[in-house]
């Protein structure tokens, strides 16, 4: 069954498969369903944004001009329809069982990457309760993290209401839940989303006070 | 607040509820209150939702579910029948065999044939129901139904305030007196409904769906009249039919008493490798004679595959092609019904509930599984059903003759026959 289209795949499993020559593919969406979304191939070296060339794109300017050491951003996807689609039923409708289609690959991604811990973006308590899950945790399940920080307010504003000005004016939005001192490490932080980068450089922020030697970033889409 | 009465609305267990509301349990022993499913899919931290009826927007165990007693508070004297026409005196009898049913409320089916017309025989008793102050449903398993239905109800009762409810769309719903909405909506309704009129009712995917027979049990008021309408009941419903279970009218006659077209069945090799010679010869009549028309294909992906054949061959006769899947599927539709367009490539789900003045019919394939006895019945009824031409071509092409298509012919020969002793021409 695909997850996406809830069509029911027929399986072919080849000789050297079921020979166990091969390894076999486990796929949680059908074809059709795959090609819908868009990987990202060559892109702008500080957040992960598809483009002709990786040198820094103009935004990864501006948040060098205000001081920000550059994240390093990573993102599987582009933020297409077909993407926005699937965050609109994977977060807003709540379809836990989502989390399951680019799970091999987050992980995947994660290991490629050399760092000390991972750090997943905090949801809000009032999210907590009503959509049930962090969708960060949902989509790397079976990654081993800290949960360093958590969100200040009970009930995180809804971002993805806001458009670009509001969200970049918004304030930090993070605190630390556990001081540990991180002296020396390279941290990843994860999320599910890539917009503006605002969440991600406050989450950063506090990562640096405690004593991070860098902090990068990964996402399923920018 | 009204927007709650006879409704049942997912709410986060935390949000504050407000005074009044009547707040129950989304899920009891692990079935969801909503749609009496028990189809659970895990969340973080023993929480669970329900899959069944995801469609509508999740029911987890974080939520409940608000609800306010239907008060049927609806200011009624405006609500009249503002429709003209008149009846046959066949559709008089069926009419008034449904109002009487409205006094005793039971069950009744309405049998009647494609193209008898059976939504104008439901007015007076929509219009009864209306003067009575009471909350009435027309439903349907299909949303081209409910889209076809949607202006010719809103005509009849112009006065009468309306809403069409279909899809995931929460912001069309206000509280009014006439609903018209496919079944998947009952889930959002909780005892509101003192008459429910469903049309197409053993059309997928209503039929042998357990969790939209549930949704419709409970929309309806525990004293209330539900009507079924088709042309092709299923198995089950003839035999509660037969045992008295359930009120039956019978119309095997179409609203101009002209009989169905007969289904035509023609022999013809593996016509997805080519275009067959009998098929080509029909499609050149057709477009020497202007004449419009649908091809039924047996599966989605034959409609491009066969639409390119045939705009190759025929360059100048303009059509499309359509399926369940197409994003631009009640767009196409429209060109049909606008004269935008001579003919249309479809799969199944124009075969009820759509009418288009004065086309014939092609299938294609019509042994193979996708088309039922029943279906085939439904696509023949598509012809013909226009007063200024009452007959119209029906051809189904065939690789091999079986029983069901044998079956198909026979049903409509029967409901000739029975309409012609009731007075039909011949």
């Amino acid at each position: 069954m695909c997850l996406i289209c809830q069509k029911k795949r027929r399986e072919t499993i080849s000789l050297l498969e079921t020979l166990g020559l091969l390894k076999q593919k486990h796929q949680t969406i059908c074809e059709q369903c795959a090609t819908q979304f868009a990987s990202i191939t060559l892109s702008c070296s500080g957040c992960g944004r598809q483009q002709e060339h990786n040198e820094l794109c103009y935004d990864c300017c501006r948040w060098q001009n205000q001081g920000q050491l550059l994240l390093t951003h990573q993102a599987l996807y582009v933020y297409n329809d077909a993407m926005h689609d699937y965050m609109q039923r994977y977060k807003f409708n709540g379809e836990y069982a989502l989390r399951h289609v680019f799970n091999r690959q987050l992980i995947q991604a994660v290991q490629n990457i050399e760092i000390d811990l991972v750090v997943p973006i905090p949801v809000s308590q009032y999210t907590l309760l009503t959509r049930g899950f962090n969708q960060t945790l949902g989509l790397f399940e079976g990654l081993r993290y800290q949960q360093l920080l958590s969100v200040s307010q009970a009930k995180k504003t809804d971002q993805s209401r806001f458009n670009r000005q509001k969200r970049l004016t918004r304030a930090q939005p993070f605190v630390i839940a556990n001081h540990t001192s991180l002296s020396g490490k390279s941290v990843l932080l994860i999320d599910d989303v890539y917009t503006t980068g605002r969440t991600l450089y406050y989450a950063a922020e506090l990562i640096y006070t405690l004593g991070a030697k860098n902090v990068k970033s990964l996402s399923l889409a920018r | 607040m009204n927007n709650y009465y006879g409704r049942q609305i997912v709410n986060p267990k935390i949000a504050s509820v407000p005074a009044g509301i009547i707040v129950r349990p989304a899920f009891i022993s692990g079935i969801c209150q909503r749609c009496g499913q028990q189809q659970l899919a895990p969340l973080p931290n023993q929480q669970f939702y329900c899959l069944a009826c995801l469609s509508l927007g999740r029911v987890s165990s974080l939520d409940v579910l608000w609800s306010l007693p239907e008060p049927n508070a609806f200011a009624h004297h405006e609500m009249t029948l503002t429709w003209q026409g008149t009846l046959t005196a066949q559709q008089r009898l069926v009419s008034q065999a449904l109002i009487d049913t409205l006094g005793a409320q039971q069950e009744h089916l309405v049998w009647a044939v494609t193209g008898a017309g059976k939504t104008e025989m439901m007015f007076p008793v929509i219009s009864h129901a209306l003067q009575a102050k009471q909350r009435v449903a027309i439903l349907s398993p299909r949303v081209d139904v409910i889209v076809e239905l949607a202006p010719r109800i809103a005509t009849a009762f112009n006065t009468t305030p309306m809403a069409v409810l279909y899809g995931t769309q929460e912001e069309n719903y206000r509280y009014t007196a006439l609903v018209l909405a496919t079944t998947h909506q009952m889930l959002r309704f909780k005892s509101a409904f003192d008459l429910l009129i469903i049309d197409e009712v053993d059309s997928f995917p209503y039929v042998n769906n357990a969790m939209l027979a549930y949704a419709v049990k409970q929309a309806k008021k525990a004293e209330s009249t539900v009507i079924y309408l088709t042309a092709t009941p299923t198995k089950i419903m003839k035999k509660r039919a037969e045992r008295r279970e359930i009120n039956v009218s019978y119309l095997p006659l179409r609203f101009h008493q002209h009989p169905l077209p007969t289904l035509n069945v023609s022999l013809v090799g593996r016509w997805r490798k080519k275009l067959p010679q009998k098929l080509l010869r029909q499609l050149r009549q057709f477009q020497k004679r202007m004449q419009r028309f649908l091809i039924f294909v047996p599966r989605v992906a034959d409609t491009l595959v066969i639409y390119r054949k045939i705009s190759q061959r025929f360059p100048d006769m303009l059509g499309d092609f359509v399926h369940a899947g197409d994003v631009s599927r009640q767009q196409k539709v429209q060109n049909m019904r606008d004269e935008k367009i001579q003919y249309l490539v479809t799969t199944t789900i124009l075969e009820r509930g759509v009418t288009f003045p004065g086309i014939d019919v092609l299938i294609l394939g019509a042994e193979e599984e996708t088309f039922s006895e029943n279906a085939l019945v439904q696509i023949a009824g598509r012809v013909g059903r226009d007063n200024k031409r009452p007959t119209g071509l029906v051809r189904a092409y065939v690789q091999h003759i079986n029983l069901k298509v044998l079956a198909a012919k026979r049903q409509i020969k029967l409901m000739n026959r029975r309409g012609a002793t009731l007075g039909g021409k011949r």
